[in-house]
């Protein structure tokens, strides 16, 4: 039987795989940094 | 499947948050931030104590004068600041949940991305209120109660058991879990709570550079190195001994090794641990940090150890921040001699962070996805965890002064260029110190000595740490020690952009801790079972004994 199609992430996270949610959390985090830098 | 569920929650949630915000800003709710920002407003008292005054004295001079009264307009306080921050978010966040609310509300979802997305915006807004109820409210809460019983029962409670926001946020999540359980339309949202955990992780490289470890005194990196990498190195011994899960086993390594419920937090992510792991370890971890604050102290003055030895044994021997403070103080309450020596140890500490984070990173891979049968580097690269490169990135960045000036720690740096007009030395303090030249141990305490009469100010960094030794000689003239206080004091500074990242960090703990302890059942808490306490209990033992004996042989007077 096919997988849902929107049948998506774990039960410990909302992205599709670890690899997806560090490279998110690494983009959030460096926006947030350089963001305060540059605009605070 | 359809994931958004139709509830007005968010829409309340929303609307709270915009009161909250109101009520702020109008100054309806003084009187409770009164109590909840108690030193804010202390100084916002003086702020407004100085201001009235000035005021009247302008309106006397203008009346004197013949001219209308100035309009003046007092200076914001440190509690106008926290007040407008909190007004500030709850109208932004507020307002952004009040929208997608009605969004939701009158919407018809159908399968897709953007479904997928609305779906977790309750569940954020759900930890962020209790996130705002926990930083806003009870923590200072019980900052205050800790306080406030301190006279009566000798010790701070609310910092000894550290009953601030990052346990109470596991705790709250704990209880809501435990006995009412998560609504469904929150469900989905609970489950951002490592992303943000982990995006804070990454931050957290940005509070330390490698030129303050490299400032630190060699004793103390050699003995903090030998026992917190000993510490990880048994706990992950026995634990694979013991059969307890390897990410049980890693993050207990960090929690023991490190500095605590931190590092708990730091490395949890990076060896996948599920929330009752990470919150057995911060238990173990408090449980035995309590009991060491209170026999450190006895044990210490039974061996009649001066406060150098002290503060070293504590530094190493005692896992959590808070109690490490807190054994220094009980030991020596009238000194802060063994508090300092104490906090240098536990700083180094800390900053074995990264180096331990890589090794738990490269261990879990090896061990989990047993790669021992197949190539390593092959493993590594499918399977290290990315963020972990992202902390070591911020910590670069750091160390190299991106943030804020190379060499700082924690956002507070030296700055011989930035200290103000009114802060040099005045002509009495110079004399002071000009009369104490002759009892100077060494050469480069003569010429830092010298440096500094002839600036003012402290000049180098070096000459700053020079100088902090020799106003620990006795018999020094109290007016030479003061100037030589406050020259250090001058000189040192706080970085703005550091304190921003502090802040940012504080809020993805609070919300990433809230969100695991939702996650965080009893009948899971049970499965652990007694293992991890077991190798906690006797690697903390060892650690305390072994750093003791090491103090006794090595440490004497001077670090």
């Amino acid at each position: 039987m096919e997988a849902p199609k929107f049948e998506r992430g774990t039960s410990l996270s909302i992205f599709v795989s670890d690899r997806r949610e560090d490279f998110s959390a690494l983009i959030f985090a460096f926006a947030i940094a350089f963001g305060v830098l540059f605009l605070a | 499947m359809v994931y958004t569920v139709k509830s007005p929650a968010l829409l309340i949630i929303g609307i709270i948050m915009v009161a909250w915000g109101w009520l702020n800003a109008a100054g309806q709710v003084d009187g409770m931030q009164s109590y909840l920002q108690k030193s804010a407003y202390g100084d916002h008292m003086k702020v407004k104590e100085k201001f009235d005054a000035e005021s009247r004295v302008a309106t006397e001079i203008a009346a004197a004068e013949g001219k209308p009264a100035p309009d003046m307009k007092m200076p914001k306080s440190k509690f106008d600041s926290a007040k407008a921050t909190q007004t500030k978010m709850s109208y932004y966040f507020g307002g952004a949940f009040v929208l997608i609310g009605l969004l939701t509300l009158l919407w018809k979802p159908s399968e897709g991305h953007l479904d997928y997305y609305i779906s977790v915006v309750p569940g954020i807004a759900y930890i962020l209120l209790i996130a705002f109820i926990v930083r806003w409210g009870l923590d200072p809460v019980f900052a205050n109660w800790g306080k406030a019983a301190e006279p009566t029962l000798g010790w701070n409670f609310a910092k000894i058991l550290n009953l601030n926001y990052v346990v109470l946020g596991i705790v709250i999540g704990m209880i809501i879990v435990n006995v009412f359980k998560i609504p469904a339309w929150a469900a989905n949202g609970v489950r951002t709570a490592r992303f943000f955990l982990k995006s804070g992780v990454i931050l957290l490289g940005t509070l330390y550079s490698a030129a303050e470890l490299a400032q630190l005194g060699g004793l103390s990196i050699v003995m903090i190195g030998v026992f917190v990498l000993g510490s990880v190195g048994l706990v992950l011994f026995m634990g694979k001994r013991m059969g307890t899960p390897n990410s049980m086993t890693a993050v207990l390594s960090a929690g023991m090794g490190v500095c605590g419920v931190s590092a708990t937090v730091a490395a949890s992510p990076v060896v996948q641990a599920k929330a009752e792991e990470i919150a057995y370890t911060i238990g173990t971890i408090l449980i035995f940090g309590v009991g060491c604050m209170f026999i450190f102290p006895t044990i210490g003055h039974l061996l009649g150890m001066g406060p150098v030895q002290f503060g070293a044994w504590a530094g190493t021997g005692i896992l959590n921040s808070a109690q490490v403070a807190g054994a220094a103080l009980a030991f020596d309450p009238h000194g802060i001699e063994t508090l300092k020596v104490a906090e240098i140890f536990n700083i180094t500490r800390v900053l074995f962070l990264p180096i331990i984070v890589l090794w738990l990173a490269a261990w879990y891979v090896k061990h989990e996805v047993g790669a021992e049968k197949i190539n390593l580097g092959q493993v590594l690269v499918a399977k290290f965890p990315v963020f972990v490169l992202g902390f070591i990135a911020m910590f670069a960045l750091s160390s190299i002064g991106t943030f804020a000036p190379a060499g700082h720690y924690a956002g507070k740096y030296f700055s011989s260029a930035e200290v103000k007009e009114d802060k040099l030395l005045k002509a009495k303090e110079v004399r002071a110190l000009e009369g104490e030249i002759a009892k100077m141990r060494t050469p480069e305490e003569t010429k830092a000595l010298q440096d500094l009469i002839a600036n003012k100010k402290l000049m180098t960094r070096e000459q700053s740490q020079t100088l902090r030794s020799v106003a620990k000689i006795e018999g020094l003239d109290p007016l030479a020690k003061g100037a030589l206080d406050k020259a250090h004091k001058a000189a040192q500074h706080d970085s703005k952009t550091i304190k921003a990242y502090r802040n940012w960090i504080a809020w993805l703990f609070a919300f990433g801790l809230i969100g695991l302890g939702m996650q965080i059942t009893g009948k899971a808490l049970k499965q652990a079972g007694g293992a991890p306490l077991i190798i906690g209990g006797v690697v903390g033992t060892l650690k305390a004994v072994g750093s003791l004996i090491v103090v006794l042989l090595f440490v004497k007077e001077f670090i």
